[in-house]
């Protein structure tokens, strides 16, 4: 039994509303949102590169907006609405961004793409005919390794026209 | 000429890339199976010290607490992931971070303080963390406990038992006093006197870490007696004799899974953390988990070395290259150095094959240990440590001689059918370097470039400037590749690899390999890759091998399994093979389309199953592949604030066939942004006093952001190596090698300035900018 999922005085409840479904859960004082996410929903989509926001890799919209969920505890998160990269696609009905950057190669070791994702999510909500400029000032929040960027650049641009021309 | 093609060649999805951008793709970080212990490894405060007694009491009393491992509950057996010299667990403790003890605990919280109850009592001894100085006669030693390196066998022949001397010397070397590798043809001294310019610079080249961004993990399952590990690993074969040999158990009973990893870039290979996590889980009974937490990943891992190159070089007034006389000291940190030694062999011999043309060369290099994280092969192994100093040089001494640097470095090149130093016996298979350049050359605006260097006026001066490279391409001597393919009796066809997706996305230039020799998409293809209990031995994704190596074993299984679907189909259909024709997973009659057979039949007639092998041995030829590459940078360079500002950087390669034009561009703008962050911002320090890491967190680790990376211009030169069934060469490292000179030597274009150090922050450009004036006032 792990002693820590067990309601102590080292816990307390949450409500969190996660891609749509609330789930009431007892969590550690010093859990992150993160901890919650990877290890007790099993939401591993949501990714982890530091623990301490200097990355972005882990990066989840919390009421629409881009957050390190690494450096926000759970308990922070009461009654918020959480959206990771789980809950992006409709269904089988892939988000634009997502199929963008697969075709584009933007995700390439993938382990910043989530975050990266869901950062150009909350950029398009808030202005879907970016420019590059913009853009590349959005998601500087997020590292990656992997690409030089330019695919990544190329996969928002492209998403952000589809999703213009889609009804 | 290339050959028509329907896959190969086209810009097809990533096969990974959907499961990555939904978050279903499956890292080793992100197994967590029920009823899993946490393990975590208590580290070292001290560079160097003997453990004299260990208490573990106080953790194995913790509430939760499963086991302790200290270094005499582990087998003294020593493993590696290149060379067997580490033991899991030692008694001399060698560099700040080195690992002392590994708790299994119910919660990684309670795990992380088990750890830090338990009770160690050190002796201190002297520590050296500098390569110069560790290389002195009389140095402190950094490493007294090793292996005796020349009992040392290789990983892959483990009947000899390593036998052990005190060290008195810190450089690995065959004699003493003697350097550790040496490239030596002609006579320099020779070369010097028949030179019209002789140029003597040192050079400086920081440790570089590889941050990767998946931190790595293991989860070890101990179950009947075999052990199962997910590890993010990039070498599995490896990791798996290594466990074996720890465990003393078959290598048939371990299984390593290494199916997709966040980033590896050569740093992800078979570490101590997955053999103390595997020794854990046959203790306990229980799954263990191990994940880094970022500054273990930068600390306990490899790193590009620390080096200090002396570089004295000659040429005639005609161009000719005449002589390099070089001496370097290379930073190797903990390990006996026998792994680190094979990055040395390459970096004096490369880049003396691609200067073919220069008759005189002795390079020797001292790999010293120091008492530091190890050093060990990252993205453009071997080449990113040599041509930062030996381009620039080439550079300044065109100038010298009034040549265009372009034209001086072609005129020293290698050319077809050369012989190789690096390979002795063998020779070169294909150079496509000049097209490189000039393609090159000609995107930058390389004519209209400024022929006075720092003649602009103003503070802020734009300057272009270029480098020329050399890197492995595939056809090293490693330990062979396979692949296989499957066809059931339902139609599914399957190709099994033993590489693991650093990110690379193997998986889908080799299905289209595949898919060209079946007539099939590649979309057809299923199968899975680096799971060595379904997988063929392979050696892995290190030295841009894969699309070469594993590219041809994987075109053989094709041409495999062509063979075997026609023979069945010639006894189905009572047609001679000559006479059939195959493709869309269908054998039929020439000029009879509705005679036909399914592959599903076909395999159903072959036992239900039809299963193909490819192998091959990169010991087979006689001419082997390199990759060559051009890299130009135009830069603006302010010299009141000293930044350097890329205003364009054009990375030209001679690819051989790209399989995959996207994914070949999108490895040449990757590598080029990692050899942007080691020109311009990154760079692992250690403090001098106590080898403790300065900055092994991610924003002062300093890799290049969004905002610091210009939009990096690939070209793509397709001439056909005559060796790979579809002319490809391996191409996913050498973009990083060439950036950092040619960002200096267009600082210089720009300025006048040769900067020697890297990274070439605005302190370092400022400084150089002020003492050039300083000297002409």
């Amino acid at each position: 039994m792990d002693p820590l999922t067990q309601p102590s005085k080292f816990s307390c409840a949450v409500d969190l509303k996660i891609n749509g479904v609330s789930h009431h859960l007892d969590v550690p004082y010093n859990w992150t949102l993160n901890d919650v996410l990877r290890n007790r929903l099993e939401l591993t989509g949501t990714k982890r590169a530091c623990d301490y926001g200097g990355c972005g890799s882990c990066t989840v919209l919390v009421d629409g907006m881009d957050v390190y969920s690494c450096s926000i505890l759970a308990v922070q998160s009461q009654g918020k609405k959480i959206l990771t990269i789980e809950g992006l696609a409709k269904g089988a009905e892939l988000h634009p961004l997502q199929r963008t950057f697969a075709a584009s190669y933007a995700a390439q070791c993938g382990w910043c793409t989530p975050g990266m994702i869901l950062s150009a999510k909350s950029l398009l909500d808030r202005n879907p005919d970016p420019t590059e400029g913009e853009v590349r000032t959005a998601l500087s929040g997020v590292l990656c390794r992997c690409t030089g960027y330019s695919s990544i650049v190329k996969a928002v641009l492209d998403a952000a026209r589809t999703l213009r021309e889609e009804p | 000429m290339k050959e028509p093609t329907a896959v190969v060649g086209q810009r097809v999805m990533p096969a990974y890339g959907i499961a990555k951008a939904t978050g279903t793709a499956k890292f080793a970080p992100d197994v967590n199976p029920p009823n899993v212990l946490w393990m975590k490894i208590l580290r070292s405060p001290h560079p160097h010290a003997r453990i004299l007694q260990v208490d573990t009491a106080p953790a194995q009393a913790m509430p939760g607490v499963a086991a302790v491992l200290t270094y005499g509950d582990v087998p003294r057996v020593l493993f590696g992931p290149y060379e067997n010299e580490l033991y899991p667990l030692d008694q001399e403790v060698r560099f700040v971070g080195d690992a002392v003890a590994a708790v299994a605990a119910e919660d990684w919280n309670i795990a992380e303080e088990a750890a830090r109850a338990i009770r160690i009592q050190y002796e201190p001894l002297p520590a050296i963390f500098d390569t110069e100085a560790a290389a002195q006669p009389g140095a402190t030693i950094a490493v007294l406990d090793l292996p005796d390196p020349d009992s040392t066998s290789p990983w892959w022949q483990d009947h000899a038992k390593p036998t052990f001397r005190n060290q008195t010397t810190n450089v690995y070397s065959e004699a003493p006093g003697a350097p550790t590798v040496m490239n030596r043809r002609g006579n320099v001294e020779r070369g010097f006197q028949e030179s019209d310019y002789v140029v003597e610079r040192v050079f400086r080249q920081p440790h570089m870490n590889g941050v990767a961004h998946e931190p790595r993990a293991c989860v070890a399952v101990w179950e009947n007696d075999r052990c199962t590990l997910w590890c993010s690993v990039q070498e599995p074969y490896k990791l798996a004799n290594a466990v074996a040999r720890v465990l003393d158990i078959p290598e048939t009973s371990v299984r390593v899974v290494a199916t997709i990893l966040g980033g590896g870039f050569g740093v992800k290979v078979a570490g101590r953390f997955a053999i103390l996590c595997a020794l854990m889980a046959r203790k306990t009974g229980r799954p263990v988990k191990i994940w880094f937490t970022r500054e273990e990943e930068s600390m306990d891992s490899h790193n590009r070395p620390a080096l200090v190159h002396y570089v004295k070089a000659g040429a005639k007034t005609d161009g000719t290259l005449t002589a390099f006389k070089i001496r370097t000291y290379l930073n190797n940190g903990y390990w006996l150095g026998k792994s680190t030694s094979r990055l040395a062999h390459g970096m004096v011999n490369h880049i003396m094959d691609l200067y073919h043309v220069c008759p005189n060369v002795l390079w020797e290099t001292f790999v010293t240990r120091t008492n530091l994280p190890s050093a060990g092969p990252f993205r453009g192994r071997s080449d990113a440590e040599s041509h930062f100093a030996v381009d620039t040089v080439v550079d300044e001494l065109a100038h010298a001689v009034d040549m265009d640097p372009l034209e001086f470095r072609l005129k020293n090149r290698i050319r077809e059918g050369d012989d190789l130093c690096s390979s002795p016996g063998r020779v070169i298979s294909s150079v496509g370097v000049e097209e490189a350049v000039r393609q090159g050359a000609q995107a930058i605006g390389w004519a209209g470039r400024q022929r006075v260097p720092g003649s602009a006026p103003g503070p802020r001066k734009k300057g272009i400037g270029m480098a020329m490279v050399i890197h492995s391409a595939g056809g090293q001597p490693f330990r062979g590749a396979a692949a296989r393919i499957e066809i059931d009796d339902r139609g599914g066809i399957g190709l099994f690899s033993g590489t693991s997706d650093q990110g690379s996305e193997q998986q889908t230039t080799l299905r289209q390999m595949a898919a060209e020799v079946l007539g099939i998409s590649q979309e057809d293809i299923g199968g899975t890759n680096a799971d060595t209990a379904i997988c063929p031995r392979d050696t892995g994704p290190i030295s841009s091998r894969t699309v070469y190596s594993t590219g041809i074993a994987t075109v053989r299984a094709a041409g495999d399994t062509r063979r075997q679907l026609l023979e069945q189909a010639s006894k189905s259909l009572e047609v001679a093979v000559e006479d059939l024709e195959l493709g869309h997973q269908r054998v039929w009659v020439k000029g009879s389309p509705a005679r036909a057979v399914s592959w599903a039949e076909l395999a159903g007639a072959s036992g239900g199953l039809i299963v193909a092998q490819g192998r091959f041995n990169a010991n087979e030829g006689h001419s082997i592949p390199f990759g060559f590459a051009a890299t130009f940078a135009e830069v603006e360079v302010d010299v009141e604030s000293g930044e350097v500002k890329i205003l364009r950087l054009v990375s030209s390669h001679d690819v051989g066939r790209a399989i995959n034009p996207t994914i070949v561009e999108g490895q040449i703008q990757g590598g080029a942004a990692q050899g942007l962050g080691y020109a311009l911002t990154e760079g692992f320090h250690f403090d001098a006093r106590t080898g403790t890491a300065l900055n092994q967190w991610f924003l002062d680790l300093r890799t290049p952001s969004i905002l610091d990376t210009p939009d990096i211009e690939p070209i793509m030169v397709e001439l056909p190596e005559p060796t790979h069934p579809f002319g490809a060469k391996g191409c996913s490292e050498i973009s990083t090698v060439g950036v950092a000179p040619a960002v200096a030597n267009a600082v210089f274009n720009a300025t006048g300035l040769r900067l020697r150090e890297l990274p070439m922050t605005p302190e370092r450009v400022l400084a150089a900018w002020q003492h050039a004036r300083g000297a002409s006032r």
